[in-house]
């Protein structure tokens, strides 16, 4: 019998190779958890466009728009703000650190991080305190501009504090030595080869606050709220209603759009050192 | 080198900003905690230590439960974000794919977890994958209140632990891996010998950033947890300033939860090289 039948060999493709076995494990392992990372999003996106019959529309995103477009309006608008306060305060601020002796440069630094590594709730509730008892600005436009300015402003002065110190000082120099004037040379020659830092830093003031509801909770008045705290009041009226996943799929869209139109653009270096890096 | 004027004035309105909303709050916050309930508004306000002696007496399982679960999350991230960021460092080509979908945790824990909600509940995407592994995907956002909170939250704090850990893998030289390999040194012992003492300050640097945001952790825990996870200090503190008004006791536990974050915050920028470098 065993003359007759012959001899069975694998053939080496046909072998499992636990080089490339591991290899493929490894790959899936990656892709379980960018699957984890984006399935929270991709639901809620599946049960905004769910109706109570059974099918798919989109008149939970008409219904969203309508109620709740001021809101959207409003996060907008704080995060611009929000944005420009930063820029005029951390850049200067960057150029201190860099080019000039400050004494106390350590300390000086970890007093402007404080709010960093402040939890939101604490952050929230010494700010209701101190707007109550104090600066009587609580539930105003500026309270609220003002918290996510102090909140954000370190992120904004990270990547200028790494793209000024990458960038040598020949360059101003050279305008200078070729007779520009200090603000020119600033403008059109510093200012400039800074962007992709002071871009990184617009791009996580712009996370940070757009979707920010913590500290918002704490210090925001009962009208005219951000749309991140309206999701977050919803939550307790309308509960897991249709319309409330379609506004939280629009903030999570509009954000991620930003992020990748900042990737095409700037890629991802001077994120380095971020949280985003 | 003074070229745009000295370098206090450039700090000035950044120092300004951050000592009147940040530093000022944080001194009345602790001065409000040395007030009983509300009479810091008050003409006279009525100085104690009580509150903290409430903490200590009454919330302590809060702060334990505040710990523990930051604790487990932030394990959870050692244990699977080690592998991950390994292989994102030194297998893959597809890194920006992934630092591109990394970010949807980065838009914060609010919409994370409301997705988590849907993704754990009745006819989620997932019901099929529980039924196979016999739960039952009606019940299983009363059932694994703890395993869920500490899921969501581990979740949202992923990218910051394979970030530090990638960056500090990125600074271990491959050929030495390769080395050990030659020299026959098992899989485990490249590991353990290797790539752990090389890359330790990474991932303990982001241990302990992972374990300084899930001490802040609120909306998971209100949305993924029951009322033993609802204990974390800040939604208790929340429920206490905001809803009794007991300003007193919640700046009490604001406190409390700050001295645990800045001490972690402290830990880790001794182990961490800094992003500032300064």
């Amino acid at each position: 019998m065993s003359a007759i039948t012959p001899t069975r060999r694998l053939e080496p493709r046909n072998r499992l190779n636990p080089g490339a076995l591991l290899s493929a494990l490894q790959h899936v392992y990656i892709w379980v958890w960018l699957v984890i990372f984006i399935l929270p999003f991709l639901t809620t996106v599946v049960r905004s466009l769910e109706t109570p019959q059974g099918g798919y529309s989109i008149e939970a995103y008409r219904f969203a728009w309508n109620a709740f477009s001021p809101n959207l309006w409003i996060s907008v608008k704080l995060t611009v703000a929000t944005i420009l306060i930063n820029l005029v305060i951390a850049v200067p601020a960057a150029f201190a650190i860099i080019r000039h002796p400050v004494p106390g440069k350590r300390f000086v630094l970890s007093a402007l991080n404080v709010s960093l590594y402040t939890p939101g709730a604490v952050m929230g509730l010494s700010l209701a305190i101190t707007y109550a008892y104090l600066l009587k600005i609580q539930g105003t436009t500026g309270g609220l501009i003002a918290a996510y300015t102090v909140g954000t402003f370190p992120l904004m002065l990270v990547p200028v504090i790494v793209a000024l110190r990458d960038l040598p000082e020949v360059y101003g120099e050279a305008a200078r030595t070729l007779g520009a004037s200090r603000l020119r040379t600033l403008l059109r020659i510093e200012l400039p080869l800074l962007g992709p830092g002071i871009s990184a830093g617009i791009l996580l003031t712009f996370v940070i606050v757009f979707n920010e509801f913590l500290v918002t909770l704490f210090i925001a008045g009962k009208s005219d709220q951000p749309a991140a705290l309206v999701i977050y009041g919803l939550l307790g009226r309308a509960g897991f209603a249709p319309s409330t996943a379609a506004l939280a799929a629009i903030m999570q869209f509009t954000s991620f759009m930003v992020v990748l139109l900042f990737f095409k653009v700037f890629g991802s270096r001077y994120l380095k050192g971020t949280y985003l890096g | 080198m003074r070229k745009y004027g000295p370098g206090g004035v450039l700090l000035a309105p950044a120092v300004l900003v951050a000592v009147v909303f940040s530093i000022v709050p944080l001194i009345y916050l602790v001065r409000v905690s040395l007030t009983s309930e509300s009479t810091f508004f008050f003409a006279s306000p009525e100085n104690t230590l009580d509150n903290y002696r409430t903490i200590w007496n009454r919330y302590l399982p809060h702060v334990w439960t505040t710990i523990r679960l930051a604790t487990a999350a932030s394990f959870f991230d050692l244990i699977f974000g080690f592998p991950f960021a390994y292989i994102l460092v030194r297998k893959i080509q597809y890194r920006d794919v992934v630092r591109v979908l990394m970010i949807f945790p980065l838009f914060g824990p609010l919409y994370l977890t409301y997705g988590l909600r849907f993704v754990f509940g009745a006819n989620g995407p997932l019901a099929p994958l529980l039924d196979f592994l016999g739960l039952d995907s009606r019940t299983l956002l009363f059932a694994y209140p703890e395993q869920l909170t500490i899921i969501g939250m581990a979740i949202f704090t992923f990218p910051f632990m394979v970030m530090n850990i990638a960056a500090a893998l990125t600074n271990v030289d491959p050929t030495l891996e390769e080395a050990a390999r030659t020299l026959g040194a098992k899989p485990r012992q490249v590991l353990t010998r290797v790539l752990l003492p090389l890359s330790w300050p990474g991932i303990l640097a982001g241990f302990l950033m992972c374990f300084g945001w899930n001490l802040g952790v609120f909306i998971v825990a209100m949305l993924l947890g029951n009322i033993e996870q609802q204990r974390v200090l800040s939604l208790t503190l929340y429920q206490k300033a905001m809803s009794q008004f007991d300003y007193g006791l919640g700046a009490a536990m604001g406190i409390v939860l700050m001295a645990l974050a800045f001490s972690v915050t402290w830990l880790s920028l001794r182990f961490s090289r800094g992003a500032l470098g300064a």
